[in-house]
């Protein structure tokens, strides 16, 4: 009995093979080596810093920049501080990220819908696509797409299309809103239309779940656009009648004094467009295997089924294909998403001021490693808010699935 | 066309109209089905064909390839074979000596593999080395021995199959044995051996073009296997500094561009080491693309560890393996073949991304490309047919590594088990 017990209580295991006490070890250890690596390169570190007299600190981020910066979307003076050029920066890249995604995921969607056509022609061309353009990288096609846009003339001989569509070495033109009067009047518009989009959508949830519980008609979908569009339509015609100005104006780019500079509608400035048509290439040929791969991944009896059950192809495609394709669709989208935010790093070879273009420049009259830390820490902010959205929006699917 | 009935006259089936057979019934078929296809494939051909016209008519007749004839071998190894760095230019035999062995190599994995996809990339890779004999370029660029060394790639090719075939040499253990050698035989000829003639040491400063892209990626990838794996099983610990670390590691190399962390590297590499550490890009760069690689190694490797089934671990714990044997035996090969195609992609990721090392003024392909273009005004014009070539350079890589891992996937039936 007291044999067993022994046994059982490991009382007569020696020390050394004691698996608690091993674990104990390795986790020491472990946690000894560890530190002593990092105490390695620290002290590497600060022992170069020290000798070679390498700045390093955070100082400089109050300093004036005084560099001019090509591309700027919030306004920006070469007077302002390191800290806020870098802001500027981070803006960059995200404007770029986001409208790159947004047109990436479209494009995306309709190469790989075309890579399921039964249409042969229109098959092998998303094929074509998907095949060559995702295997060239992305900073060899952005170079190409660079260099096209360099060739094209300068602003004053410029493309004039339909007199409405500029296209030169500078970027390309075309009619837009345009704010008149003062910046707050359209943000404060923007601000009021989001919220009537949100009590729209509030609107429809409650009018569908009346439908559903009671079984009258409810017109879910046209009082959900009615309430956003009657909030914003009310705030615009206030917003004119307070500030004298609508928020925004529709104008076509003219060409303006000597030189013919573009004024008026929208520009697209050449960096930015070349950035854009480059990642979002690049990245929908990818975004297009994964729809495809999504899509395919729907087993042929569910559409088969919803068929059966009299629903349209069109429906069909709605309410069985995607819900299903999406759960498998969402997870490797995120992670496109997070590559082109990453690729657009390389806008530096085209002309385009982004973060890290911005980066690079300061090194010149700042402490690298400082500047690259907060660069790094900026990338890992974009990538982890990219994992959060994923991750909520998976969750978000995968409940409504349980 | 063939119809049923001719061939089986007993067969009473009526044999398909003949709208449905043949050319007519595929075109049919596949391009004019419905009103919406039939709209979509007149809109879609006349796009296709304008665009033929306009693009074959570019590359015919608007295009000026000489540009590429003249930049030539430096597109193999830019400056490396310039009269600065290698007095009397007589250093490219040397990426060419490297590049009989890969002929030699492929041919002993034919020899071990036997007929398939591998012989099919052999002989394709070995007869297109041998056809580079023949292009157009200067003689006082590219000598007779020049053309001569490409010219022996298929008889190495041969060569390979031969030792494979009839020496104790034809095992695929064998095989990765003299690969890892060749590899390392490369960066000896590469570098060169002070006092030894004909190998004159060459700074890897001007180690350049394809090779240059090969050797980075091919070094991230092998050196960041051991790298992931140590990674991915810190991952999965049981102790907490350990996992937190591998953790903060993995997420902040894949959450950060590549071209920060080399731009970086400049500056951190040489502070992290001793002085006395050897300094220079190509190993600051070959540190940090192993160091980036090895992160996402480590998550392919995590999710081949993940999909295992539980029942491998405990056969082996129940058998009296301790941990680390269950690991070393059990888990991890399995593990690691699960997850080959995954490593494939990766690789070819890694490959395309090595171009970016322009940013610590390294010569790639895409480099040596760019700045020939941009430093000679009388190749200025001549930008888009440098990159249209890179791109299928680039092209013909991914997508040859792309397709034979595609093949023998299909051949060893991973991810159908």
């Amino acid at each position: 009995m007291s044999t067993i017990n022994r046994i059982l209580t490991y009382e007569d295991i020696p020390v050394w093979r004691h698996a608690r006490i091993i674990r104990w070890a390795l986790q020491i250890i472990s946690a000894i080596f560890v530190v002593a690596l990092v105490a390695w390169f620290f002290t590497n570190m600060g022992s170069a810093i020290a000798e070679r007299d390498i700045p390093f600190g955070f100082g400089f981020l109050s300093r004036e920049y005084q560099t001019p910066i090509g591309d700027h979307f919030i306004p920006y003076e070469s007077s302002d501080a390191f800290g806020y050029a870098l802001g500027v920066g981070i803006t960059n890249t995200l404007i770029v990220s986001v409208l790159g995604v947004i047109l990436a995921t479209l494009i995306g969607i309709v190469v790989g819908v075309a890579r399921l056509s039964s249409n042969w022609i229109v098959n092998k061309i998303a094929l074509a696509y998907v095949e060559f353009f995702r295997n060239v990288p992305v900073l060899v096609q952005l170079l190409f797409w660079f260099y096209i846009v360099l060739a094209l003339p300068q602003v004053r001989e410029g493309y004039v299309i339909a007199d409405r569509l500029y296209l030169n070495n500078a970027g390309v033109s075309f009619p837009g809103p345009n704010v008149p009067g003062s910046l707050l009047v359209p943000l404060a518009w923007i601000v009021v239309t989001v919220a009537g989009v949100i009590a729209g959508i509030a609107a429809h949830r409650m009018l569908t779940r009346r439908e559903t519980v009671t079984g009258r008609a409810s017109y879910p979908l046209t009082a959900g656009c009615a309430v956003a569009i009657v909030v914003s339509g009310i705030a615009w015609m206030i917003l004119s009648a307070v500030a004298g100005d609508a928020p925004f104006v529709m104008a076509s780019p003219e060409p303006q004094g000597r030189f013919g500079r573009i004024a008026g509608g929208i520009t697209v400035r050449a960096g930015v467009l070349v950035l854009l048509i480059g990642l979002v290439i690049y990245t929908s040929a990818f975004i297009g295997e994964i729809v495809r791969a999504g899509i395919q991944s729907v087993g042929r009896g569910q559409i088969e089924a919803g068929r059966a059950l009299g629903l349209s192809p069109m429906a069909a495609l709605r309410h069985v294909t995607f819900p299903q394709a999406l759960r498998v669709i969402v997870p490797p989208l995120i992670s496109q998403f997070l590559n082109l935010t990453k690729n657009s790093s390389l806008g530096g070879a085209v002309g385009y001021s982004e973060l890290t273009n911005i980066g690079i420049t300061m090194t010149q009259t700042a402490p690298a490693i400082s500047i690259f830390m907060l660069i790094m820490v900026a990338y890992l902010a974009m990538s982890l808010a990219y994992s959060l959205v994923g991750n909520l929006y998976n969750r978000h699917i995968s409940f409504e699935r349980s | 066309m063939t119809t049923s009935a001719d061939m089986t006259p007993t067969d009473s089936a009526l044999p398909p109209p003949r709208s449905q057979t043949g050319v007519r019934g595929w075109v049919r078929e596949n391009l004019f089905g419905s009103p919406l296809d039939s709209a979509l494939t007149l809109v879609v051909g006349a796009v296709l064909v304008a665009a033929a016209w306009f693009g074959l008519g570019w590359v015919f007749f608007d295009a000026d390839w000489r540009v590429i004839s003249t930049i030539g071998g430096r597109f193999v190894i830019g400056n490396y074979n310039s009269d600065q760095v290698c007095p009397g230019n007589d250093c490219f035999w040397r990426p060419q000596a490297s590049l009989l062995m890969v002929s030699a190599l492929l041919g002993m994995a034919w020899g071990v593999a036997g007929a398939g996809v591998v012989r099919r990339i052999a002989i394709l890779i070995a007869v297109v080395a041998a056809l580079f004999a023949f292009l157009p370029y200067d003689f006082e660029r590219m000598g007779m021995d020049v053309r001569l060394l490409l010219l022996a790639n298929p008889v190495m090719l041969v060569a390979g199959w031969a030792i494979a075939r009839y020496t104790r040499l034809g095992t695929p253990k064998w095989v990765a044995i003299l690969s890892v050698v060749a590899f390392f035989l490369t960066l000896l000829l590469l570098l060169g051996l002070p006092g030894v003639p004909g190998l004159q040491p060459v700074d890897v400063r001007n180690w350049g073009g394809l090779t240059l892209n090969l050797v980075l990626a091919v070094s991230g990838i092998v050196l960041s296997l051991p790298v992931g794996v140590a990674l991915a099983l810190g991952r999965r610990s049981h102790l907490p500094v350990l996992k937190a670390v591998c953790v903060v590691f993995i997420e902040v190399f894949r959450g950060v561009p590549l071209i920060t962390l080399l731009f970086m590297s400049q500056h951190l590499v040489p502070l992290a080491f001793p002085e006395t550490f050897p300094r220079n890009s190509l190993l600051n760069a070959g540190i940090v693309i192993t160091l980036f690689s090895s992160a996402y190694m480590a998550e392919n490797v995590r999710g081949g560890l993940q999909a295992l089934n539980p029942g491998q671990i405990e056969a082996a714990r129940a058998l009296g393996l301790p941990a680390w044997q269950t690991t070393l035996f059990i888990t991890l090969p399995q593990a690691i073949r699960n997850v080959i195609p995954a490593i494939v992609g990766q690789f070819i990721g890694l490959f395309k991304d090595t171009s970016l090392v322009y940013i610590i003024g390294m010569l790639d392909i895409v480099e040596v490309g760019k700045t020939f273009v941009v430093g000679n005004t009388e190749y200025q014009q001549d930008a888009q047919e440098m990159f249209v070539f890179v791109a299928l350079v680039f092209w013909v890589f991914t997508y040859g590594m792309s397709y034979v891992s595609r093949k023998v996937e299909r051949h060893l039936g991973v991810g159908e088990r």
